[in-house]
């Protein structure tokens, strides 16, 4: 592992420890109140979801054009945070809105749209565990529709009639409910890099495993 | 014959029968009466209009009620959701560091067999 890798640990888990607290000291919002304290991990794992899906997609691009083997394990590696992180927000949403909406779920275009991308997510690792050989392009170039989805998923509150806030909310947001949710941000974040530097390496030691067993055959 | 009655007053507004006092109010008495006695009984009454007058308005709210004190079966409490969803994140992203670290010793312990079968494999 890189020598920024334990550092990084111990500052995320720090940071982890320190959320619950600033999450904690934050006001109850007017009409929501305490089901509104869920916005802490709901967005922040949201975005992070995104960030996977974009990630994944790029990586994918690069390999379908330049061929690294480097780029499909970052690739693969992101997907599987795609399917976590949008899981966490498929999850948490609903417990949200079925205080706040009164329904667990809506088919608006959003929430059909993220439900789509974590489906597209779950597809790409379905496809590489059982699809055999010639599998990896055929996930990249499905990867490349969940990177597609993001924009959608981000926009279409502006565009499309749902009873979900618009993307104004957290530029506006006062400070009390500002901080948790930025330092939440970054905690997942960071967490986010760690996890994704971990299961690449799961990829590269794999790997070395393959080429190792080739060497024997040879 | 009565059920074809009931019919034919049930969908009066429909087949353009408009209100109470309308010309097509006596159409539909008159297809109401030929139908015999149950059919005088509900045209007397004054066909659909007045069945669906005797209906009782729906309850004008006079007062708000704090949601504290609404009954117990109607309140949703929030704290349960919101520890389900913190538990929720919790042990996912816990499940998920312990399947990564598995994958990862397995993977590890492999290529340290295979070394030393390779090492063993060299000597001899």
């Amino acid at each position: 592992m890189k020598k920024w890798f334990m550092p990084a640990v111990i500052v995320c888990g720090l940071m982890f420890a320190i959320a619950p607290v600033l999450i904690a000291g934050a006001p109850y919002e007017s009409t929501m109140g305490l089901v509104q304290k869920i916005f802490y991990v709901h967005l922040p794992s949201a975005w992070t979801f995104l960030l996977a899906a974009i990630i994944c997609g790029v990586a994918s691009v690069r390999y379908l054009f330049g061929g690294a083997a480097r780029q499909d394990r970052l690739a693969w590696a992101a997907a599987e945070l795609v399917v976590l992180f949008g899981a966490i927000t498929l999850v948490t949403g609903p417990l949200w809105a079925r205080k706040a909406w009164g329904v667990w779920w809506q088919w608006d275009v959003r929430l059909t749209a993220s439900l789509m991308g974590w489906m597209v997510a779950v597809a790409y690792l379905m496809l590489r565990r059982y699809g055999g050989p010639g599998s990896d392009k055929l996930a990249a170039g499905l990867a490349l529709f969940g990177m597609a989805n993001v924009p959608f998923i981000y926009i279409s509150v502006n565009y499309w009639r749902t009873i979900h806030p618009t993307t104004n909310v957290v530029p506006t947001l006062p400070t009390s409910f500002g901080v948790p949710l930025w330092f939440s941000a970054v905690s997942f974040l960071l967490l986010f890099v760690l996890l994704l530097r971990v299961r690449v390496r799961l990829e590269e030691q794999r790997a070395k495993l393959d080429a190792m067993y080739l060497s024997m055959d040879a | 014959m009565i059920r074809l009655a009931l019919l034919v007053v049930m969908f009066a507004p429909i087949l353009g029968v408009r209100g109470a006092g309308a010309a097509g109010d006596s159409v539909a008495s008159t297809f109401v009466r030929g139908a015999g006695p149950a059919g005088d009984l509900i045209a007397s009454t004054g066909g659909p209009a007045v069945m669906l007058a005797q209906q009782p308005p729906p309850q004008q709210q006079d007062e708000f009620i704090p949601i504290d004190e609404l009954p117990a079966q109607d309140q949703l409490p929030a704290a349960p959701l919101l520890v389900a969803a913190y538990s929720f994140v919790v042990l996912a992203l816990f499940a998920y560091v312990v399947s990564v670290g598995r994958r990862l010793g397995r993977v590890q312990q492999e290529m340290e067999r295979l070394e030393s079968d390779l090492k063993r494999g060299g000597r001899t």
